[in-house]
């Protein structure tokens, strides 16, 4: 009796293992480093699901030339000792590329993926993930936050009409390398990368005031108060949601200060969340929203939609879903076996590749891997976001 | 072996101090030892990353607990120390091209320097207000961790290798397995010592009755800063082992929840004894990793689940908590203790 049951064990213990290297041969494992929890849970949330989504769009369609996507995922609640642990047991898996988040731990593990050959698209547009020859592995597919800032500088000097004096700037950030990446120049592994501080004296900007307000913040009246000393005309601000509460704080003391959110400050959530406060406040936004017309909008649309009947996705989904987007197509371009190697390949010889209105055309080269450089402004008016400039596209 | 007596029966100081106290234990350690050596041979790499950080965790709660357990002195700022330590060790490895043989225990002696410098007010502090003291430390370090930026490189991080000792890197999860677990296991037959001796034993005294201990001689400054400068060099030796491991260190590893993570270690393993630092540390690093697993097992079948689980992930983790400090106040070494004391007296529980 025992030595068949035995015998029962070893055999279904044997399937298993041929079941699921049979399976391997078949799946692309993919890491989904995701933010849930965390400071920045808020935006991560959304993302996560516009990636999960569009993985779970492929696989109901026959998947990529015949294979399915396994995406492995893993809330890290915006910590880098966690992403680090999750790297550890994506690594173990085998994947072969990562859908990462955050700026810190994607700057954190560049010099690791580089070494592991995976390739890793992040939701961090920091400016020091673009050159290949500091960070080869990692992949955006936004409009780096220091072009972000560039763009925002350049349409305050072009809109300045006072012509006695120079527009003077506030710079709001949170202390996280996100938070510094689009408004000071660093030396990051060696090389030097510009940013938003060093081009205000290009075009004529004065940079008067930086405060610093934390990503969980619940109050920034501090900070407003004292950098409405300085009196700023406008205030360029890299958060996440607690821009409502900037501009709320903002709205209660009176400043006249008109903002300026960089891509993840803004979204319909903060509409909703500062309501009338959130009038008048510019965006830049490299990504299409909900209600945009063209065809790569309307088809993540039916294919929200589809999975969340009701739900109007903001901003940030796409963002999630484009990056997936132009993941898959990477991944579809390659013959033979899926490797880390060939999908950076891919990736590295993708020209204009058209997301059908998503973002602008995406491509990467050899020598810079931002993959979109336009974005357009926008204005909050009457509730409601409107495009104020058409495509501004930056330099590579 | 001989048959067991039953409790604590002995009849001599020297049969008190004895390291093993049974043939059975020392039998029994050994072979745990042994196997702590031989069983990873057979490990993946994600269950020897996760025993890493159990062995590194070992270390910094044996410090933690020399300090709270066996001291009293309550401390909120163990997470900061161990920055230090691996700011240390990633400093003078990296920038300064110092051997990792000597950058761990330079890592052990700065820190125990920091330690004993905010261990200054705890002649006159005690209790909530050290524990604010130490609080205070915690964040002074992490400023200056933020803001050192020659030293610490700020929030974008330090890079640091993997640690090679005369030619030969510690360069796998299983390499490395086997240098923290020499060092976790060294650490810990130094606290066990530490204890049999007259500074352990001045602790205690000290943890028990601080002016019964004067009166009877004890040093309270020198001990009180020798407790801080011990769990500090122990700190910066976890630290320095943790940043080689992973590699990559910024501000946001050595926060204050690290500092309660740690106490909560000594808490949930049981305040002043040495095997509860170990059971604190395992449960410690097993119980998010477990939590972890939950929710992504779940995450095939259910993805609209994760999001919810991740949040009340958290939730699940304080709950098991409060339930270990109502329940078992103590600690596992204690409950570890009832289970060997009902199998001893077994059947015959009166």
């Amino acid at each position: 009796m025992k030595k068949r049951l035995l015998l029962v064990i070893a055999l279904s213990f044997a399937l298993c293992c041929l079941g699921t290297s049979a399976m391997a041969a078949k799946t692309i494992k993919i890491g989904g480093l995701f933010d849930i929890t965390g400071g920045t849970g808020s935006v991560g949330t959304p993302y996560a699901e516009g990636v999960r989504d569009y993985v779970r769009y492929v696989n109901e369609n026959g998947g990529i030339n015949g294979m399915q996507i396994d995406l492995l995922d893993v809330d890290y609640s915006y910590k880098i000792p966690q992403a680090l642990a999750a790297y550890k047991k994506f690594k173990n898996a085998g994947v072969v590329a990562i859908m990462g988040w955050g700026t810190g731990d994607t700057e954190a593990m560049a010099p690791i993926v580089t070494k592991d050959h995976i390739p890793y698209m992040s939701a961090s547009y920091s400016e020091h993930l673009t050159n290949p020859a500091v960070t080869p592995y990692n992949f955006m597919v936004g409009t780096t936050y220091a072009d972000q800032g560039r763009v925002a500088l350049k349409y305050i000097a072009d809109t300045w009409t006072d012509k006695s004096r120079k527009p003077r700037v506030a710079l709001i950030y949170n202390d996280t390398g996100f938070g510094r990446s689009p408004f000071f120049d660093v030396d990051y592994q060696g090389h030097h990368f510009p940013a938003a501080e060093s081009y205000a004296k290009e075009v004529g900007v004065e940079i008067v005031d930086t405060p610093v307000i934390g990503l969980r913040a619940l109050d920034a009246t501090p900070q407003l108060l004292s950098m409405s000393k300085n009196n700023p005309d406008f205030a360029i601000v890299q958060e996440t949601s607690v821009m409502a509460t900037i501009l709320k704080d903002a709205k209660k003391l009176g400043l006249t200060t008109k903002f300026f959110a960089l891509n993840w400050a803004m979204s319909e959530n903060i509409l909703k969340l500062a309501g009338e406060a959130a009038e008048g406040c510019y965006w830049t936004n490299p990504f299409a929203v909900w209600t945009d017309d063209a065809p790569g909008v309307a088809k993540a649309r039916e294919i929200s939609e589809k999975y969340h009947p009701g739900v109007k996705q903001i901003v940030n989904y796409f963002q999630g879903y484009t990056a997936m987007l132009v993941m898959s197509e990477a991944i579809s371009r390659i013959e033979g076996e899926v490797t880390g190697e060939k999908i950076k390949d891919a990736l590295e010889n993708m020209k204009d590749f058209d997301t059908g209105g998503l973002t602008v055309p995406i491509t990467f080269t050899k020598d810079s891997h931002k993959g979109s450089l336009g974005l357009r402004i926008y204005q909050v008016k009457s509730g409601e976001l409107q495009r104020v400039t058409d495509i501004i596209t930056v330099k590579r | 072996m001989s048959a067991n007596i039953c409790g604590d029966y002995k009849t001599s100081y020297k049969e008190d101090m004895v390291l093993f106290q049974t043939t059975f234990s020392k039998f029994w350690i050994i072979a745990f030892v042994l196997a702590l050596y031989v069983v990873p041979l057979f490990l993946g790499n994600y269950v020897l990353y996760v025993a890493n950080m159990i062995c590194i965790a070992v270390i910094g709660a044996l410090g933690i607990n020399i300090l709270t357990g066996f001291t009293g002195q309550i401390s909120l700022g163990h997470g900061a120390f161990i920055g230090i330590g691996a700011y240390t060790s990633g400093y003078l490895t990296m920038k300064l091209g110092v051997p990792f043989i000597v950058a761990l225990p330079a890592a052990g002696v700065v820190t125990a320097l920091f330690g004993m410098v905010f261990g200054i007010p705890s002649l006159r502090l005690k209790g909530l207000y050290l524990a604010i003291a130490t609080l205070a430390a915690q964040f002074i370090i992490e400023y200056l961790m933020v803001h050192l930026e020659p030293i610490t490189n700020g929030v974008l991080g330090l890079l640091v290798d993997y640690p090679s000792v005369f030619g030969f890197s510690f360069d796998t999860d299983l390499k490395y397995f086997y240098l923290t677990v020499s060092i976790a296991i060294l650490a810990t037959l130094y606290a066990k010592n530490l204890i049999r001796t007259r500074p352990g034993r001045a602790f205690i005294a000290i943890r028990d009755r601080y002016i019964s201990a004067e009166v009877m001689g004890v040093n309270l400054f020198k001990y009180k800063l020798m407790a801080f400068g011990i769990s500090s060099f122990l700190a910066g030796i976890a630290g320095s082992l943790w940043a080689h491991y992973v590699t990559i260190i910024t501000p946001e590893h050595f926060t204050i929840g690290v500092s309660i993570e740690y106490l909560a270690m000594i808490i949930i393993g049981g305040l002043g004894h040495l095997i509860g630092a170990i059971y604190g540390a395992i449960f410690m690093v097993l119980l998010p990793e477990v939590l972890r697993l939950m929710s992504e097992s779940m995450s095939g079948q259910f993805p609209m689940i994760v999001n919810m689980f991740a949040a009340i992930k958290e939730g699940i983790f304080g709950a098991i908590i409060i339930g270990f400090l109502v329940y078992e106040p103590d600690g596992l070494a204690h409950r570890w203790q009832m289970i060997k004391a009902y199998w001893k007296l077994w059947p015959f529980s009166y």
